[in-house]
């Protein structure tokens, strides 16, 4: 056991005592929600995801396959089916649709125009899946750090958001591994989304 | 509130095993007349068991010495097992093997520690297509697999045959650095006819027969493209650096001490270490095929299983991964 540990065990119970004392029971478990996190080999699925779990993003490798990583945040637990982006993959992902409640679409916004064209396919195609089309997306506009990076407004542009995605619930969000703040702040927005769609469905 | 007991045992449980085994050392001195790095030297024969009870106990040490001895340079070896021996009042007159053993186990272990520094500057090193030495390694990296066929240009949907996953190989190491493309070149040039073999299985994998519950399920037509669908499925290249990943990670852990321990008599290489790597490619692909998956969506599974299945072989102190295979001439027999 190293010294970590311990230390981690002794805070825990600390705050367990405190607690008892307070006369409170055990801290309230968070929602938790499924979603499925898709886009183009290389757009940064895999890294984002690590950072936000406090891993390091430098030992990803590509994706093959799938990954599920749940994702902890202050007032939910996202359980995030990670999909590869590569050529031979891509034709899978409907498998994997089923029983998601949001979509989270990386993008590179300094990848090449013929790139960002088979990016603009599969965003339209996940838009019009009949199993994804009422769930609310999260679309990351990333690698906003690197110089050849498009600006928000031209992807918005380019991608035809504004009249495609009309009368769906989505949020268009420029990103980077150097700012969490912002991603952070990126999830919250989507996590206000999947509440507001749990309390419509409480209500019908 | 059981999390909480749980913790509170195990917190409980490490003080008192850590103040019974330094009773137990304090006893073993008294009526063996031998300290604990004599009683293991003597009482284990020479490899990784040897080396890893040595370890533990320089590691776990109170003395600073020899608590540091584990992390020094191995030009300081021998001075170290110098002072080690005056520290603990040992005559070297007397105890001549005890020395010799000592040093080889240290130099094992330093040797470890050193490997694992190398690999990690190689994999933080990225791909750099500007840099001529790794574009020829590339290149070379093609030759060896697909030696009849000539590369169009650097840029083209042909690094998909060996499975690239874009025109730019440059993209797919990620993560593993120039770690990836040595490794991939490693085994493509030393162990060329089992690569290639790799190679060709894994574009025309064995399809299994349909079997009768599927026949009732899949339409003829259906069950045709999903045998195509699997003759697409697994990419040499990606799996290649998925592979150097899985012998990376089992090194930083320490998984790999047992392996490396047994078969490298002096401190264990980059060498070593690319020869584990042809040994994992290989025996990956034949777990694969093994396993029989649908697609390779797959992968993550069947990878995770392979990986507990080499854990557990490694937890074995007599285990050598691979002591016999082509690009093995370097190997000891265990």
């Amino acid at each position: 056991m190293s010294d970590l540990r311990i230390t981690e065990a002794f805070l825990y119970m600390d705050y367990l005592c405190f607690r008892a004392l307070c006369c409170k029971g055990p801290p309230p478990a968070r929602p938790e929600y499924d979603l499925v996190c898709i886009g183009l080999t290389g757009s940064g699925k895999s890294s984002l995801l690590s950072k936000l779990c406090s891993e390091s993003p430098e030992n990803v490798v590509s994706t093959t396959g799938f990954s599920i990583k749940a994702v902890p945040f202050q007032n939910a637990i996202l359980n995030v089916k990670e999909l590869g982006g590569a050529d031979n993959i891509r034709k899978y992902w409907s498998r994997y649709y089923q029983g998601s409640q949001g979509v989270i679409f990386v993008l590179d916004s300094a990848s090449s125009e013929d790139d960002l064209e088979t990016a603009r396919n599969e965003l339209h195609s996940a838009l019009q899946h009949p199993q994804l089309c009422t769930l609310p997306f999260l679309i990351l506009a990333n690698h906003q750090d690197k110089p050849a990076a498009r600006s928000v407004q031209e992807i918005k542009k380019y991608f035809e958001l504004e009249p495609l995605a009309r009368g769906k619930r989505w949020i268009l969000q420029p990103s980077s591994l150097d700012d969490m703040d912002a991603l952070k702040d990126s999830f919250s927005q989507l996590i206000s989304l999947l509440e507001e769609k749990d309390l419509e469905a409480m209500r019908m | 509130m059981k999390h909480f007991l749980r913790m509170l045992i195990q917190v409980c449980l490490y003080f008192y095993c850590k103040f019974l085994w330094r009773c137990m050392k304090f006893v073993m001195r008294k009526l063996t007349g031998r300290c604990e790095l004599q009683r293991i030297c003597y009482s284990t024969k020479p490899g990784a068991s040897r080396t890893i009870k040595i370890e533990t106990s320089l590691r776990d040490s109170k003395s600073k010495l020899l608590q540091t001895s584990v992390s020094v340079h191995p030009d300081a070896i021998e001075k170290t097992i110098d002072d080690i021996m005056e520290l603990k009042n040992i005559n070297p007159d007397i105890n001549p093997q005890l020395g010799i053993s000592l040093q080889a186990c240290l130099l094992q272990i330093v040797g470890y520690r050193n490997l694992i520094a190398d690999v990690e500057k190689l994999r933080r090193e990225p791909y750099d297509s500007d840099n001529p030495q790794h574009e020829e390694m590339l290149l070379k990296l093609w030759q060896f697999l697909k030696p009849n066929t000539p590369l169009e240009a650097r840029i083209s949907k042909q690094w998909c045959e060996i499975g690239f996953q874009g025109d730019d190989p440059k993209t797919d190491f990620r993560g593993m650095g120039l770690l990836g493309l040595y490794n991939l070149r490693f085994f493509a040039e030393r162990d060329a006819t089992v690569a290639q073999q790799v190679l060709s299985d894994s574009l025309h994998p064995k399809c299994r027969d349909i079997t009768k519950e599927e026949i009732s399920k899949f339409s003829k037509a259906e069950w045709e493209k999903k045998r195509m669908d699997k003759a697409i499925g697994y990419s040499f290249a990606i799996v290649g650096i998925n592979i150097t990943d899985l012998a990376y990670n089992l090194l930083v852990s320490g998984a790999l001490k047992t392996h490396f321990y047994n078969i490298a008599p002096e401190a264990p290489t980059l060498s070593h270490f690319q020869q584990t790597f042809c040994y994992l490619m290989h025996e990956f692909h034949k777990f694969w095929i093994e396993e029989d998956p649908m697609d390779i969506m797959e992968f993550n599974r069947v990878r995770e299983k392979f990986r507990k299945r080499i854990i557990k072989q490694l937890q074995n102190p007599d285990m050598a991964l691979c002591p016999h295979f082509a690009a093995s001439e370097g190997l000891i027999n265990m």
